[in-house]
């Protein structure tokens, strides 16, 4: 009787559900993220390590190399944001309607970058925005008769190569999240929709959108992480992690940086302090405002 | 091959099932990894013929880290060799190819988590710092190990992987001694001379000036819109070492000066580059420096003449430029003021002995004389391409002369004669400490862009600010 | 009167079509270009790329096989790779499944019921995604070496299981199915987790599909940490492998771009199979019922 008791109770059920999750958080998690952030009050030596209390946050103050850093990964993430939630979310409802035939060739074509690794990608991005002659962006610029330019040298071109290597990699996966989002809709309500008359653009912003909405606050919110965690691109567009006046360098670049090119564990986990808590003010006050941790109510 | 092709799209379509399948599968939670892993644990021993272990299996077992695949087949060889003179201690070795930076990272956590170090490790030079912070308490010091065959080393090149307690923890593979390379068959064309000529207008050449002088007339016969003499580098700091070297200058400090850029040597450098770039004597390296893709383009397509590259770079050409075969001189680079040092050591890689070995003392023997003595370091010459080390093969003329290696008919002269010309003593070295890293990046970021992509940016305010932020970590 | 609003949208409807299949197609040529550029150097001796770029010239005569025949000729390299090949494979293939049958239950732990500390976990959930995996690093390396898992799979594996995208994605999904659900299956006399694996599993499969493939995804392309974990080559996974060609004294590109290219095979043939089950879904059918 108590073992048929709990499998039917609906208050030990949760906490069954969840305790992978709490295992897995306190074991890889917890432990490490408190001996990083004791490490961000030291000074990781390699035979003896100091307490320098909040000498590496102070000096990230003054550190104008890391506001650079953290400047670009702001404006990548906000770009990203902009470019890829709504058309990606455009392209789902364009794909799911019954105008576009060969559905399946496009949504293959259009997720395969995802597929490559950055390693491959970014080496051909970099080929291709090469400041020689014989990169195909200054084949285009050439042969519009602008010239030739030196892409990976100037802050917004530096931008533009990351943000178009961002788009050919993840419009694809994005699309396929409201596409999969889609999926979810009733029916039902476009037709009763139909019937009361609402034109294709009503149907969108009364019935689409909305009801989108948890996989647009889903989106938005790996996106906000993805676009200030970004490095391995700039990485592999630059051959290396040090570019033209820093205009790739990023938050986790610096702390790849510091953490591991200088071996100066301490001021890179604060770095990584930093971020942890940028990105989580963003993220929850996004989260807040649509409202992901109300009640759901029916 | 066909079989594994069909395999591995067999495991594809397995993978997929096991997706679809997902509901009956759901109540166990799946395969259990324990099992699968051990699995294949057992397979990968069938698949021996792959792993990279050399010499005896029953001799003492070393692990061996590289970042260069190449670097893992010379220990390989120098084992099988240690073993048939050495058959009371006969090793084996077990060498691993990791990639470059990760490699780095996977030692440091090794030697800061006390556990898991291999017994010998390459260390890239920028990387040396980090590892060499250490001192004894990770590195076994190589002083003994290479007594027998100090007196012949290039000294500066030893002194490259000194730790703070002036012991050597690393060995060297190569001097990376700076020398200027010529396009003489380009040269030859554009100003309607033999090659002999040319050589000998290059020879002649002793100090920049005289450098400049040559370069303007071979620029005013090619008359031709995106030619240059040669290119500077905004990406890369090896104009400016050869600058340092030749007045003596460290940048650094070394282990007990604080650091500082705003050197006359570096001044006078960066002032000649900016010339250079306002009248068309020079461009900016495509992409940064002459070592990528774009700059071996530029010099394919014959748009510079000549650059200042250390002697690995001879590798560069024969892996990627393999057109180029007859056209290219090696000369001494030239100087500031006559009598100078004309030479710097640039790059490389030191291989470490870790104190995690249990045989840290067969391991060190072992590793001093597989890249310092006459065996190891004819084996480098003839598959690495690298100027080695021990001086003493220098001017043997079956090490230094032997036509079969591909770098002696590559070039139009013996790249040893210009080693030997240059002699051991005028390669000056810079110091590789803990705050290198912070200067070159500082540099290769900020200011070489600021002064060479801008020739009338004022070189002392960009080196004033890069002095500022390097302050910073000093 | 309808059948005459249907006839005269039918010429419109037709011009749409043409407009929206135009579109994707030009998106698609444009996004496929860097691959299909990668393809042809693929077939190129990797003296060519370096020598001209990435070219998308046609011409055959510089084009041959040979990176591929190397690749497959069985020689050292060759055994090399498809060990990695096989390696990526397998751990790709038990870490998906794990992964997505732990995400799921704790999604739908944290969706289905109201419990106490119920926002507190999510919030813990959300937390972890922002972490930066490199100051973890030192570590969680110490940590799976106390617990002997170091060179082993199972290590790799183990820090991965509890993705927290993956748990919010799921969280999402299933916050968008009816609850009236679980109330009938328990009217019913389903238990509880009867009903997460028979009710609402089977109408979360397009969840599955979608993170499945990018769960596989990310766990074919990892690199750092499977470097931390494995020794040896013969241990190694496929990107580990290929990066071991980008040198700083020069890059291997005929094994890595023939070697990449054919990389992605495997994950894009998985994305195949699973694209068909996204589109032959039935959740709007039976989120209805």
């Amino acid at each position: 009787m108590k073992i048929k008791n709990f499998f039917y109770s609906q208050k030990v059920a949760p906490y069954v559900f969840v305790v992978p999750f709490i295992l897995s958080f306190a074991f890889f998690w917890v432990y490490p993220l408190i001996t990083a952030f004791t490490m961000s009050f030291q000074d990781i030596g390699a035979i003896s390590s100091d307490w320098i209390g909040f000498a590496n946050y102070a000096k990230l103050l003054k550190d104008n190399v890391f506001h650079i850093a953290v400047w670009n990964s702001v404006k990548y993430m906000f770009f990203t944001l902009v470019l890829l939630i709504p058309f990606p979310m455009l392209f789902a409802v364009l794909l799911d309607s019954n105008l576009v035939k060969a559905k399946g060739v496009w949504k293959a074509v259009l997720y395969m970058p995802a597929l490559t690794s950055v390693v491959i990608s970014g080496t051909l991005f970099r080929l291709m925005f090469t400041e020689y002659t014989t990169g195909q962006m200054n084949m285009i610029t050439a042969a519009l008769g602008l010239g030739t330019y030196k892409w990976l040298k100037m802050g917004w071109s530096g931008m533009l190569a990351l943000l178009i290597l961002a788009c050919w990699r993840w419009t694809g996966v994005n699309m396929l999240y409201f596409l999969s989002g889609l999926k979810s809709i009733d029916t039902s309500l476009y037709e009763a929709a139909d019937i009361d008359g609402a034109s294709g653009k009503q149907k969108f912003f009364y019935v689409t959108l909305p009801l989108l909405k948890p996989t647009t606050v889903y989106v938005l919110t790996i996106s906000v992480y993805a676009g200030l965690a970004m490095f391995l691109e700039s990485f592999m567009l630059w051959a290396g992690n040090s570019s033209p006046n820093n205009i790739g360098l990023t938050i986790v670049g610096y702390l790849y940086k510091r953490g591991i090119e200088k071996n100066d564990m301490g001021y890179a986990c604060a770095v990584g302090v930093v971020l942890l808590v940028v990105a989580l003010i963003i993220n929850f006050a996004q989260l807040i405002i649509n409202g992901t941790f109300k009640k759901e109510e029916d | 091959m066909k079989k594994k092709l069909i395999s591995a799209l067999l495991c594809t379509s397995m993978a997929a099932s096991l997706f679809v399948g997902c509901g009956g599968a759901a109540s166990n939670g799946g395969v259990d990894p324990d099992a699968a892993a051990d699995e294949t644990a057992e397979e990968s021993a069938e698949d021996e013929v792959v792993t990279n272990t050399y010499g005896d299996p029953n001799g003492t077992h070393l692990e061996m880290w590289t970042f260069v695949e190449l670097h893992a087949q010379h220990y390989g060889v120098m084992a099988e060799t240690w073993n048939e003179e050495h058959p009371d201690q006969t090793i084996e070795i077990t060498c691993t190819t990791y990639p470059y930076s990760d490699m780095h990272t996977k030692l440091l956590t090794a030697l800061e988590a006390g556990t898991g170090a291999p017994d010998i490790c390459d260390v890239e030079v920028g990387q040396f710092p980090n590892v060499v912070e250490g001192l004894d308490q990770w590195l076994v010091p190589l002083n003994d190990y290479a007594a027998d065959y100090l007196d012949t080393m290039v000294t500066s090149r030893m002194e490259t992987y000194q730790g703070e307690d002036g012991n050597y923890y690393g060995a060297p593979y190569h001097v990376g001694a700076t020398v200027m390379y010529y396009n003489v068959g380009a040269m030859s064309e554009a100003m309607g001379l033999t090659q002999d000529e040319v050589i000998a207008k290059i020879d002649a050449v002793e100090t920049w000036d005289d450098y400049q002088a040559l370069g303007e007339e071979y620029l005013s016969s090619v008359n031709e819109e995106g030619k240059y003499f040669t290119c500077v580098d905004t990406g890369g700091v090896d104009w400016l070492w050869l600058a340092m070297a030749e007045y003596g200058d460290d940048w650094t400090g070394g282990f007990t000066d604080p650091a500082n850029v705003q050197l006359d040597s570096v001044k006078n450098m960066l002032t000649m580059q900016q010339d250079w770039l306002k009248s068309g004597f020079a461009e900016v390296s495509p992409d940064g420096h002459i070592d990528l893709e774009a700059g071996f383009q530029n010099i394919m397509d014959h748009n510079v003449v000549s650059f200042p590259k250390a002697m690995w770079y001879m590798s560069r050409f024969t892996n990627y430029m393999e057109e180029e075969a007859g056209n290219w001189y090696i000369a001494k680079c030239p100087v500031f003021e006559a009598g100078q040092k004309c030479s710097v050591g640039i790059g490389g890689t030191g291989t470490v002995v870790t104190q995690q070995s249990q045989n840290a003392d067969l391991a060190a023997t072992f590793l001093c004389w597989a890249k310092m003595s006459e065996e190891g370091e004819q084996h480098i010459w003839d598959t690495l391409g690298f100027d080695v080390c021990n001086a003493a093969l220098w001017s043997d003329d079956s090490f230094a002369h032997d036509d079969e290696n591909q770098y002696n008919s590559f070039f139009i002269n013996y790249p040893y004669d210009v080693l030997n010309d240059i002699g051991m003593d005028n390669i000056g070295k810079i110091s590789v400490v803990s705050i290198s890293p912070t200067i070159n990046e500082y540099l290769c970021t900020t200011t070489l862009n600021e002064v060479l992509e801008d020739p009338s940016y004022s070189i002392d305010d960009a080196l004033q600010e890069a002095q500022d932020a390097i302050d910073m970590e000093q | 009167m309808s059948n005459q609003k249907t006839m005269a949208h039918t010429p419109k409807r037709m011009i749409g079509s043409v407009l929206a299949t135009g579109f994707f197609l030009i998106l698609s040529l444009i996004i496929i270009f860097p691959v299909f550029a990668g393809l042809l150097a693929s077939f190129r001796p990797g003296k060519e790329l370096i020598r001209r770029g990435l070219s998308i010239d046609l011409n055959l005569s510089t084009m041959n096989l040979d990176n591929y025949l190397y690749l497959f000729g069985g020689n050292a390299d060759s055994q090399k790779y498809f060990m990695w090949y096989k390696n990526s494979l397998l751990i790709c293939i038990i870490s998906v499944a794990v992964t997505l049958f732990v995400c799921y239950f704790v999604a739908y732990g944290l969706t289905m019921y109201e419990f106490k500390f119920k926002n507190l976990l999510f919030t813990i959930v959300l937390a972890t995604m922002m972490v930066p995996f490199e100051i973890l690093m030192l570590p969680l390396y110490k940590e799976i070496i106390a617990l002997k898992l170091i060179d082993t799979y199972v290590g790799v594996m183990i820090i991965g299981i509890c993705n927290a995208s993956t748990i919010f994605f799921f969280k999402q999904y299933l916050s968008g199915l009816p609850k009236d659900l679980l109330d009938a299956a328990r009217i019913d006399g389903c238990s509880e987790y009867g009903i997460a694996v028979k009710i609402i599993l089977p109408l979360a499969k397009p969840a599955f599909a979608s993170m499945g493939i990018l769960s596989a995804m990310g766990n074919w392309n990892a690199i750092l940490w499977p470097l931390l974990v494995l020794k040896g080559a013969e241990k190694f996974t496929l990107p580990i492998g290929l990066n071991t060609l980008l040198t700083p004294y020069g890059n291997n590109y005929d094994v890595l771009i023939a070697g990449s290219m054919f990389g992605i095979l495997p994950i894009f043939v998985i994305f195949l199979i699973f694209q068909k089950y996204i589109i032959d879904g039935m959740t709007a059918g039976a989120v209805k019922g």
